[in-house]
């Protein structure tokens, strides 16, 4: 092994990429998903009955037992917050001028967590357990984007 | 003594350009299908095997985990295995020693590919499996490596190219009478592939298989579980894999001894001593037409150069002695990679059943062969299946399969306008160290010399040279310089990019042996027209002025007729 390089000059490297872009389509379940969030403001999950289990975002089946689900239960837009963090720093390590807050959030009806930006968290620490609901764009702004939700919000009291 | 283990169910989605679902949601499809065929709930299996070709194409890291849920996964052991092109195939070889070592009674094999979502051209993806530093600075394309190995195939063994073109023009009239079929086409012919656009001579646009979205699953058993889901289980009787260097420019590429390596393997596994007798259906691997062939020959089904006289005279048809890609194959069906290679797998399942509908072949085939190859266009795949004891029990269903064929085709203009699609790209960019022996390999072109690396166990001078010789294993020897001359191998005359748009001037790759050393370099031809390149052309190093050589395989600007020849 040569680990150690003593003359940086030798250190000779080929800079290259893979270029390749991607256009990811949403599938069928996520098709239903983002027309129900874009044009109705409804978030749709899934509910596997045999498995008791609800999913949010919409699926076209259920993993646990592989039966067909529709697109067909609404959840939200009040939930529970599972988890969250607060972020520091970019992907490169830069520092963020502004913290980033994210919750992981059980929406009501839902078994499965969704992931999402706390906004405006305010002064007091938020808690694990704590309500909160969704924010969406107004209707015109949205495109069908998961971005069409704005966020979560602790609702006022 | 390992457990004999059966094929018992297949499914598959169709193949198409574009497909609406998701990747996890084709994969879905399929596997429901082939549970759905042996009528078994996703808890009676006991683990899952999964395929999928690179993970650029999905444009998912971890591509394996990301296809878990609709593999039927959840709450199993899993594990995804890779080998390429070679995938498909090598999921079914997974599937068999999981069952034959006792691991599990039943499993799911699935694979997947989902190559649309790939822009500008899945062949982007395909860029690295080109050596980053000796290669790629030259601008190689995809489908030179395939038109290098072709030309090199018809030249040594004086084919005629229109007995090639009888192999896309069979596949994709078989493919007409697959429910699963992209380029399922009757009345094709040989003059219509003859005439389409050359890409990349002598590869033309119809002698490839095309770029499409997919998945396919069979459902795997010991033979307790086997006889306890289906009175009519196909055995999968031999399996076998094997890999040849990676130095491709150092490879025969006339002979693809490392399919006939994993083909002995299989056989011997198998019992099978005389295969021309005691294979009654191949499916071997045919992205290109003239692969096909090449895979026939590799199989040992043929003597080396003799597959396309087959081709010629109809007795790789249907209702010919040997029917090879009776399914219609990758030319016909169409080449989602990984999922390609499981539809063979597929293919023979309801061949051997002789469930096979309209494309059943005639008789009562026995014994069938699958195989596919990949990696660095480097590894065999071997897969022998067969049935035994008399004619099927189940009665033969007259639906030609696969009777089920979920999978929704996107049309240009619904992916365009797909709501919630997105666009993105990895972004990671890379910086690759020459290492020990490139480096100084590249020293020696800044000084316009070329050199190799002798091992003396094997008596070689290896180029491109490596510290350690990859056959005996040990270091090398000693620093030899060579000539900075060689021998034209194969050449192609290109016509288009990597992302196919076509080029102003035609590119002309060739792999050069040179003299003095046992190996041979990818480089580019110059101060030659295109029709005057011959295989065996004598040729020399053109090298850049002193001072503009970086230490790069662009230190050579390309090769040219030696002036003294």
């Amino acid at each position: 092994m040569l680990e150690k390089i003593s003359r940086p000059e030798l250190i000779r490297r080929w800079e290259g990429d893979l270029p390749v872009r991607h256009r990811y389509t949403p599938g069928v379940a996520g098709d239903a998903f983002f027309t129900a969030l874009k044009e109705r403001g409804d978030l749709l999950g899934s509910r596997c009955e045999h498995c008791s289990y609800t999913y949010v975002p919409a699926r076209l089946f259920c993993e646990r037992c592989f039966a067909e689900l529709a697109a067909d239960t609404e959840v939200g837009p009040g939930g529970e917050l599972v988890s969250f963090t607060i972020v520091f720093q970019g992907i490169e390590g830069e520092p963020l001028g502004q913290p980033e807050t994210l919750g992981a959030v059980r929406l009501d009806g839902a078994d499965a967590v969704l992931l999402h930006r706390v906004l405006e968290p305010g002064e007091e620490p938020l808690e694990i357990g704590e309500r909160v609901e969704v924010v969406l764009k107004p209707e015109p702004q949205r495109t069908g984007s998961i971005l069409d939700i704005e966020g979560f919000r602790i609702p006022e009291p | 003594m390992a457990r004999r283990v059966a094929v018992v169910g297949a499914g598959m989605t169709r193949f198409v350009r574009r497909a609406q679902e998701t990747g996890k949601e084709l994969a879905w499809e399929a596997s429901r299908e082939a549970l759905a065929s042996c009528e078994l709930p996703l808890d009676r299996i006991d683990a899952v095997c999964l395929t999928s070709a690179p993970d650029a194409f999905d444009g998912v890291h971890m591509k394996g985990e990301y296809l878990s849920d609709g593999a039927g996964a959840f709450g199993r052991p899993y594990m995804r295995t890779y080998v390429g092109g070679g995938s498909g195939v090598f999921t079914a070889i997974q599937a068999y020693y999981t069952v034959a070592s006792g691991m599990a009674d039943v499993v799911l094999a699935v694979a997947e590919e989902k190559m649309s979502s790939t822009q500008p051209h899945p062949q982007g993806a395909f860029l690295t499996i080109f050596d980053n530093i000796l290669e790629r600075p030259l601008g190689p394309n995809l489908l030179w490596i395939f038109a290098l190995e072709m030309n090199r195939y018809m030249t040594v063994h004086g084919i005629d190219k229109r007995d090639i073109a009888a192999v896309a023009v069979k596949n994709k009239r078989n493919a007409a009478d697959h429910p699963a079929a992209l380029l399922g086409q009757a009345d094709i012919t040989i003059e219509d592939v003859l005439a389409s656009e050359t890409l990349a001579w002598p590869v033309q646009r119809l002698d490839v298989s095309p770029i499409s979205d997919g998945a396919v699953a069979i459902v795997v058993a010991s033979e307790e579980a086997a006889k306890q889901i289906t009175s009519d289980p196909v055995w999968i009787q031999g399996v076998g894999w094997n890999l040849d260097t990676a130095y491709w420019t150092n490879r025969d590429l006339v002979f693809p001894e490392y399919v006939a390596n994993a083909a002995r393997m299989a056989y011997g596994m198998a019992g099978v001593t005389e295969p021309r007798k005691q294979i009654h259906v191949a499916e071997p691997y045919d992205p290109f037409d003239y692969k096909e062939l090449h895979h026939l020959e590799g199989l040992l089904l043929f003597d080396k150069g003799k597959a396309p006289e087959a081709a010629r005279e109809g007795v790789l048809d249907r209702k010919g002695d040997l029917p090879s890609c009776p399914s219609g194959g990758l030319l016909g069906v169409g080449n989602p990679i990984a999922a390609a290679g499981l539809m063979k797998i597929a293919e023979l399942f309801w061949q051997l059943r002789g469930e096979a509908g309209a494309r059943q072949v005639p008789g009562t085939p026995e014994r069938g062969v699958a195989q596919a190859w990949g990696d660095l266009m480097q590894v065999g795949t071997v897969v022998v299946m067969g049935r035994e004891g008399g004619p099927p029990t189940t009665a033969t269903q007259l639906e030609t399969p696969p009777t089920a064929t979920p999978g929704q085709s996107l049309s240009d203009a619904e992916f365009r306008s797909a709501t919630g699609a997105v666009d993105d790209e990895i972004g990671a960019r890379y910086a690759w160290d020459a290492g020990v022996a490139i480096g100084r390999f590249l020293d020696g072109l800044r000084e316009g010399t070329i050199w190799g690396r002798e091992c003396r166990n094997c008596e070689r001078v290896l180029v491109p040279p490596r510290m350690f010789c990859e056959r005996c294993f040990r270091g090398t020897d000693a620093w030899k310089q060579v000539e900075n001359t060689g021998v034209v191998q194969t050449f192609s005359i290109c016509n288009v990019r990597w992302d196919m748009q076509p080029l102003d001037e035609p590119e002309l790759p060739a792999v050069i042996s040179i003299d003095g050393s046992d190996g041979g370099l990818l480089h580019t031809l110059g101060e030659v027209k295109p029709d005057e390149v011959t295989i065996g052309m004598k040729v020399e190093a053109v090298w850049k002025p002193v001072g503009e050589r970086t230490g790069s395989i662009l230190d050579i600007a390309y090769f040219k007729p030696r002036s003294d020849a």
